[in-house]
């Protein structure tokens, strides 16, 4: 029977050497006891190795008192081992050497049945001289100085090799150690994990305080069940899917920072305990749940155990930013198509203006590009955008809606903003809006397109989006200040902003004041994002009062009448068209028109037609004006000819008159014979 | 003013006046502008019948002519009737200062483009060609961009409006005079030339700016005579020329501009020193406010 304290002298694994080896590897070194003792043979000069004897026999008991004979060896420089032939008996399957100060493995001759070499803390730098002990099981070499995993190729039935604590560069010369079931290298410089993959029995591999950058490499290591790389440089890692039975992986004290990084361990269905202390990922507010999340078989995080409730948690929490991703993606797929389209509008509203196109020719590329087909766009990655607003208003939010984005135009309802973009957008204020989209609308924003198309809808914006207060225009051609006269017909401005951007009327000096003017019906608290004060008010009343009692008291009746009553004609076409001819319409018009006219009248004559229906309106008088001329032409033709008659008759008349004297004198001048003629003449008339 | 021509009524003693006999009918009526105002109210009528059926064709005739001769039938029409008579026109000089003589008296100057601006609030199709033009006058074809005081933009938009026609040969003239051709031979302005000509690049003959004073007078006089439209008196013409040895075009537009005498003559502005007192709008203006 061995003796207690003896019996610990090669680890637990003295104990289950027969069976299957149950390790826990364990870092600590192993109780110090000794049963062997050295001796040098001093008569042997040759040999250049030393041995510190006195250290040892200080240190050492040796019960056995056995002496172990070096004699000389064929190789010089190696110290060869001996041991009594009791001890043999006793221990014959191990060897400690452990605190030996051996520079260099001895020779250890007669010793072919070991099974369980120990060479722990000592300063060999080569693993040299064990080639015959073919039977090892276990090899320990821990705290050496070991720079070169060598000389282990007829080790063939070893299955623990601990080589930690050395100072070992790469892992390599394992090709025949395909029992290995423990492989323990920890503490050393190794950079890359390879020439593993042949270690199909290797159940646990230790990496820990290491140089590893990366993990990858993993493949063929069929039974590891445990791996363990704390203490290293890891960024990522790779292939522990392709690891069927790893069950515990130790990650602590690396430099994983993102989940991606790591990915491959959701596909492990036999992970069910794993550390992350240490890295900068577990700082992180998403750590937990997002390891949870995608590790449903985890047991065991950072050494303690999940529990139902965190999974719960974290399942919650990653529905919800998956959400929040796939929105968010959704939101940056919008846009980048909203950028896109815009660019497009812009670019057609310079061609427009004529002015000169300025495109890079990969830029012109990408926009002509994109294809008519919204779906398209960017890809299968995007659902064709909802042209129908039943479904919109379903999923109305707060946050950016593109509605309706085509090659030419956009709009887009922002919460409380409508922007429009192109002159085709200035169409869907026709569409079918729903009455608490439309009512949130407060800004309307109009972008690249001519004031003068923006007028003819300005009626359909006053009853689609009734609570619109701030208008906005930029690149719409506002040139002159007539123009402003037609935001009189809408209900109530309460902002204005006109961006400088293609729009010259900000140069003039006086516009601000004239929309002050024409537009005092309003009460306008801003233009251009500065207050209207009541100076401002006053100065535009001075500046253009005049004005404004010209148009109404000077203008003769029927100009006042006949101008008014084209502002009201033009602002019911609309509903005209919309509504059709009703019997009751007439009554409706006169109502409203009374209304219309109940801003301030002075200046409802100062109004605005477009170039377009002004030329059409003057192409239209031009018939009636050819008539009146030769209407005109007619009656003067008329009145000469009745002058000139009477001035014939002017001229005449002195002589006609003296004749008829004449005649008459003559006539009477025999008295008898006229009454007779008289009197013949009143009996012929009967 | 314009005469008005009475239909249907007496033939008083003046109708039978010698010089009323010796012009034609139409010529008279041609000279006076009757047909004008006369196929412009039926034209109105037209155009609003149903509004003016309201209330009468009488009182519609009764207005118009009012307002014709008030000057305020030419609010807010088009350019063609604006520029049709010398009267229209005057009323439109007339109207246009009574509106914006408050820009003036606040002293702000404004570019070209912004007077134009405010011409086209009493005028929708007003051309911005006839802008540019007097906006030459005043900045003697030089940096059009430039701020220009409203008195000044004024009374050269005047000259350059009511004498449109006269300045286009005028432009002519003095584009041959400076060429060196004989000045008495016929001159036809068209409608593009004259003052869209650019000037001839400084040769021999042109040493010294612009023309001689006399010859151009010479010139001009012979213009007043042969031409019917309406042209600056004669005599205040003449009077602007014997000022001065040589003269430029722009200089002599500069000239007209300020003469005191045509603008009273003219009589649709008041005089220079008089041109932001207005007290009856003041009145109205104070009111408002």
């Amino acid at each position: 029977m061995i003796p207690g304290k003896y019996r610990s002298v090669s680890g637990r694994a003295a104990n289950n050497v027969n069976c299957g080896l149950h390790l826990v590897i364990q870092t600590s070194s192993l109780p110090e006891k000794s049963k062997v003792e050295f001796k040098l043979n001093k008569e042997t000069p040759s040999f250049s190795g030393r041995l510190l004897q006195h250290d040892l026999e200080r240190n050492y008991s040796s019960r056995q008192g056995d002496h172990i004979h070096l004699a000389s060896s064929s190789m010089p420089s190696f110290p060869i081992l001996q041991r009594s032939s009791e001890e043999k008996i006793l221990y014959s399957d191990r060897l400690t050497l452990e605190r030996q100060k051996l520079t260099v493995c001895p020779i250890i001759d007669g010793e072919e049945h070991l099974r369980l070499l120990n060479f722990q803390h000592n300063f060999i730098t080569r693993i040299q001289n064990i080639s015959n002990l073919q039977r090892l099981i276990f090899l320990d070499l821990y705290d050496n100085q070991i720079e070169e995993i060598s000389g282990l190729s007829t080790l063939r039935s070893l299955r623990v090799l601990l080589l930690g604590k050395n100072r070992i560069k790469r892992i390599s010369n394992l090709e025949n150690l395909k029992s290995l079931d423990v492989l323990d290298l920890h503490g050393n410089q190794i950079t890359k994990i390879e020439n593993v993959s042949h270690l199909c029995d290797l159940r646990v591999l230790n990496l820990a305080r290491n140089l590893l950058s990366h993990v990858d490499n993993l493949s063929g290591l069929d039974s590891l069940t445990e791996l363990n790389l704390r203490h290293n440089q890891i960024t990522f890692v790779r292939d522990v899917d392709n690891l069927p039975c790893l069950q515990r992986l130790f990650l602590s004290f690396n430099n994983i920072s993102t989940f991606e990084s790591v990915c491959c361990l959701a596909d492990s269905s036999s992970l069910s305990d794993i550390t992350f202390d240490g890295n900068p990922i577990a700082q992180e507010s998403w750590y937990k749940h997002t390891i949870l999340q995608n590790m449903m078989q985890l047991r065991q995080l950072d050494m303690k155990r999940v529990t139902e409730e965190e999974r719960r948690i974290a399942s919650v929490v990653a529905k919800k930013e998956e959400e929040k991703k796939r929105e968010s993606h959704k939101q940056s797929l919008l846009k980048e198509k909203k950028r896109l389209t815009i660019n497009n509008v812009a670019r057609k509203w310079d061609l427009q203006q004529n002015r000169i196109p300025n495109i890079a020719p990969n830029q012109d590329r990408k926009v002509s590009d994109s294809p008519q087909d919204p779906s398209q766009l960017h890809g299968s990655t995007v659902s064709a955008f909802p042209e129908e607003t039943g479904s919109l208003d379903s999923g109305l939010n707060n946050t950016l809606q593109g509605l309706s984005v085509t090659d030419t135009h956009l709009v887009e309802v922002d919460g409380d903003t409508l922007s429009l973009y192109g002159s085709g957008a200035l169409e869907s204020l026709d569409r079918n809006w729903s009455v608490q989209t439309a009512g949130m609308v407060t800004t309307v924003s109009f972008t690249f397109i001519e004031f003068d198309e923006i007028v003819q809808v300005l009626p359909k914006l006053k009853i689609k989006f009734p609570n619109s207060l701030h208008l906005k225009f930029k690149e719409t051609n506002l040139v002159m200040l007539q123009q402003f006269n037609a935001l009189a017909q809408l209900r109530r401005v309460d902002q204005l902003t006109i961006d400088p951007q293609g729009n010259p009327v900000v140069n003039f000096t006086l516009w601000k004041y004239y929309v002050l003017f024409r537009l005092s019906h309003f009460s306008m608290q801003k233009i251009n994002g500065t207050e209207v004060t009541q100076n401002d008010m006053i100065m535009a009343e001075r500046l253009f009062g005049i004005l404004a009692h010209v148009a109404s008291s000077e203008l003769p009746q029927y100009r006042l009448i006949s101008i008014l009553g084209d502002v009201r004609k033009k602002q019911f076409r609309y509903l005209l068209e919309t509504k059709g001819k009703k019997p009751g319409l007439v009554n409706e018009e006169n109502s409203d028109s009374k209304r219309l006219v109940g801003e301030n009248t002075n200046r409802a004559t100062l109004n605005y037609t477009t170039r377009d229906f002004y030329n059409e309106r003057l192409e239209e008088i031009k018939e009636k004006k050819k008539f009146c001329k030769m209407y005109m032409e007619d009656l003067v033709k008329e009145a000469t000819e009745i002058n000139m008659k009477n001035e014939a008759l002017q001229k005449l008349w002195p002589q006609m008159f003296i004749e008829l004297v004449r005649d008459a004198v003559i006539e009477i001048r025999n008295k008898n014979s006229y009454m007779k003629l008289c009197l013949q003449q009143i009996t012929d008339q009967k | 003013e314009a005469g008005v021509l009475e239909l249907g009524s007496y033939p008083g003693p003046r109708m039978l006046s010698p010089e009323r006999l010796a012009l034609p009918d139409y010529e008279y009526l041609a000279q006076r502008h009757v047909l004008t105002y006369m196929e412009d109210a039926v034209c109105q009528l037209l155009e609003n019948k149903e509004d003016i059926s309201q209330y009468g064709v009488a009182r519609f005739f009764t207005e118009y002519f009012n307002s014709v001769c008030q000057g305020t039938h030419i609010l807010f029409r088009e350019f063609s009737f604006i520029q049709a008579t010398p009267h229209n026109r005057a009323s439109f000089l007339r109207a246009f200062w009574k509106c914006f003589r408050t820009v003036g008296k606040n002293g702000d100057l404004l570019t070209m483009r912004e007077y134009h601006c405010l011409l086209q609030l009493l005028c929708p199709d007003f051309p911005l060609e006839l802008t540019q033009k007097a906006a030459r006058i005043v900045l003697m074809d030089d940096a059009m961009d430039c701020l220009m005081s409203f008195s000044d933009f004024l009374f050269a938009f005047q000259i350059q409006f009511y004498y449109s026609e006269f300045l286009e040969s005028v432009a002519a003239i003095y584009q041959d005079l400076l060429a060196g051709k004989n000045p008495n031979t016929v001159i036809v302005p068209t409608s593009s030339s004259g003052q869209h000509r650019q000037r001839p690049p400084l040769g021999e003959a042109s040493l010294l700016e612009g023309v001689e004073a006399s010859l151009f007078s010479q010139c001009l006089e012979n213009l007043c005579d042969r031409h019917k439209y309406s042209c600056p008196p004669p005599a205040l013409v003449k009077e602007v020329l014997s000022n001065v040895q040589r003269l430029t075009f722009y200089g002599f537009l500069v000239a007209l501009s300020k003469h005191h005498g045509i603008n009273q003559a003219l009589g649709a502005l008041p005089d220079k020193g008089d041109l932001m007192h207005d007290p009856a709008m003041d009145e109205e203006l104070e009111r408002l406010l």
